[in-house]
Formats: C-alpha cells, sequence, structure tokens
C-alpha cells in the first residue's frame, strides 16, 4: 500500500480543521485595504453651452427678417454682451477654489494629497 | 519641490537661458517692456496720467524695451486693418507688390465714388461716401459673420454647431472671403485692384458674392441650432 488515496474530507477531518472551526477568509481584498495618496481622473467637469437664448432670439429674428443685420440689430447686440460676459466669466473663473457644481478638478485634489501624504510606517 | 502655489510671479522672473534652436516665436527676456509708438501718448503732460499710468512711466526708465518690429508705423496715415489684409494678400513675402496693389485698390474706390458724386444731382450729392478708408471699415463690418460653425464629435458623429466667433476670427473671415472671391470667382484678365475694390464697393452696399457666403453660413448655423447644446464653452 503505497500512498493510501483517502477522500478530502478524511484528511481534513484527521488534521483537525474542523474541531478548530477554521473557515476560508471571508475577504480576500485584491489592494491593500488603505487610502491612497490620488484619487482616479474623471473628466465629467464639462459645463452647459452658453447664451443659448439669445441666440435662440436673434436666429428667429434672422428668420424673419430674411436674414437682414440692420433690423436686427438690437438681438445682435444682446448676443454679443452676453458671449463678452460668459468669456470674462471663464476666464476670471478661478479652478483653485470648488467650481460650480461643488467639485474640484481631480488633478487639484491629488496636488494637494501628495502635500499632505498618508503616514503609513512609524519612524 | 516644497514651493507654494503662488509660484507664477517668481517663473517668471528667474534665470532667463537664451536658448540656441531657432523658433518662431519671440525670445525676449520676459523684463522686456512692449514699445509705445503713439506721439500723442508722449506729448501728454505729468499731472493727466493717473496713478498706474505714472507707475507705467517709472517701469519704463529701469526696464530694456524690445525693438519696434517693422510693421508698426506711428504715422497717422497707418491703419492696423488695412496693413493686415495687405498682408494677407502678400504671397511669397513680396510686400511692395501687395501694397503697392493695396494703395491702387483704394485709389480705384476714390475714382469711381468720385465719379459718381460728380454725376449725381445736388440733393443726393451728401449721401455718397468717398473717403476709401471708410467704405473699407464699412465693407469689412458688413462682411463679419456673426455666428460661426464648428466641428464637434458626439458619439462617434461630428455636427456642425453654431458657436459665437472672437473679434479677430470674424475680421480674418470676412478679409479671406473677400480675397478669396476676388482670387477665384473672377475673369481672368481683371487686375486685383479693380477686382478688389467692386467687391469693397458692393459690400459696403450690403450686396454682392460676399454678403451672400456670409449669409449662407448664417444659414446653415439656423439650420444647426438644434445642436446648440453640444458646446461646452
Amino acid at each position: 500500500m503505497a500512498a493510501p488515496a483517502y477522500p478530502a474530507w478524511v484528511t481534513r477531518w484527521v488534521s483537525g480543521q474542523w474541531r478548530n472551526k477554521k473557515r476560508p477568509p471571508t475577504l480576500r481584498p485584491p489592494r491593500t485595504l488603505a487610502l491612497a495618496d490620488k484619487v482616479a481622473n474623471r473628466r465629467e467637469q464639462s459645463t452647459e453651452a452658453t447664451c443659448i437664448t439669445e441666440m435662440s432670439v436673434m436666429m428667429a429674428c434672422w428668420k424673419q427678417n430674411d436674414f437682414n443685420d440692420t433690423p436686427c440689430a438690437e438681438e445682435i447686440r444682446m448676443f454679443y454682451d452676453c458671449v463678452a460676459k460668459a468669456e470674462k466669466e471663464r476666464k476670471n473663473q478661478n479652478e483653485d477654489t470648488v467650481s460650480s457644481r461643488g467639485n474640484l478638478p481631480s488633478s487639484k485634489v491629488n496636488k494637494l494629497l501628495k502635500r499632505f501624504p498618508q503616514i503609513t510606517h512609524y519612524v | 519641490m516644497a514651493a507654494p502655489s503662488a509660484a507664477g510671479l517668481g517663473r517668471r522672473l528667474r534665470a532667463w537661458l537664451p536658448r540656441i534652436m531657432p523658433v518662431r516665436w519671440s525670445r525676449y527676456n520676459p523684463s522686456y517692456l512692449e514699445p509705445e509708438v503713439k506721439k500723442e501718448s508722449h506729448q501728454k503732460p505729468l499731472e493727466e496720467l493717473t496713478e498706474e499710468q505714472r507707475e507705467q512711466m517709472e517701469l519704463k526708465a529701469v526696464r530694456p524695451i524690445k525693438a519696434a518690429p517693422p510693421s508698426l508705423s506711428s504715422s497717422v496715415f497707418s491703419d492696423p486693418m488695412i496693413s493686415k489684409f495687405t498682408n494677407m494678400m502678400m504671397k511669397s513675402g513680396n510686400k511692395v507688390l501687395a501694397r503697392s496693389l493695396m494703395s491702387q485698390t483704394l485709389e480705384a474706390i476714390k475714382r469711381k465714388q468720385l465719379e459718381k458724386y460728380h454725376k449725381a444731382p445736388e440733393n443726393e450729392k451728401e449721401t455718397i461716401e468717398c473717403n476709401p478708408y471708410v467704405i473699407f471699415h464699412q465693407a469689412l463690418k458688413n462682411c463679419q459673420p456673426i455666428i460661426g460653425l464648428s466641428n464637434i464629435t458626439k458619439g462617434g458623429k461630428t455636427y456642425q454647431v453654431p458657436v459665437p466667433l472672437t473679434d479677430n476670427r470674424k475680421c480674418f473671415l470676412a478679409m479671406k472671403w473677400l480675397i478669396t472671391e476676388c482670387r477665384e470667382n473672377k475673369h481672368r484678365r481683371t487686375l486685383m485692384p479693380e477686382k478688389l475694390s467692386q467687391e469693397l464697393l458692393l459690400a459696403f452696399n450690403n450686396e454682392g458674392p460676399v454678403i451672400k457666403r456670409k449669409h449662407v453660413l448664417h444659414k446653415m448655423a439656423e439650420a444647426n441650432r438644434a445642436y446648440a447644446h453640444f458646446r461646452w464653452w
């Protein structure tokens, strides 16, 4: 009798695992369960299109007046004003503070986290 | 680097190392100031200047000044729009030819308008504009598109989205359309000043093929107005 082939449960019973209530691990984390020093790169920061109402008003005026510019001068002026305001708004918008949605862009967050890293070791 | 976020100022006036590779942009040290060419700004007495202008004058006493480019002129006859138009008309760097064509164009406009002036009855004489510069500027303004189209790809398909244009872009498009119209859609033997003067006079009166091209662009923008939400700026 070279190597007696017992069923698996026999081996386990004999080794005493059942009596010690040994179970397979409930959690097998793919990565270490600790906070990393960066966030994922999200691209969803797209804003909405500006000056749509002024543009549609201007186009309605154009349709009525056969695309002449002289009768529509007022609407055109309003469109230009809106565009200038939106452009200034975009320039003045400071990305360092929280944006209009309430989220910082991920690159800024990563820079801040890099300055204050997680301490994982004792010295 | 332990530098705080206000690193822009230090970065601007750091040690400036000259580069050896030829480049297309200007290579002045950032401390150099722009030259002031207009005579009126130099003749103003010191009391009339505001605080920031006085600081500018102090700064000019200590900082070096860039060399004025040859296209910048302090003459009363120089016009930046006309210079830009001349540069766009120029081919292979032949500025002499482009400038002479431009002056011949302005002369042709003046001649045509004077002819009309002398033939017109007395009551209509004031309405005829004879200044070729005024006609040029007004024609360009009439040719400028108000809204442009830009290609935006969404979901694999490219759409033509109506988009507001900057002033520089509008000017550029107006000049480009005028020049291409004159170069391509006219009879081969007509000279450029004659073609250009004709186009400019038509544009001044809101007629002609360039104005039609502008209207076509507006019509396309109007047809595509549903896609306006694809813009994100």
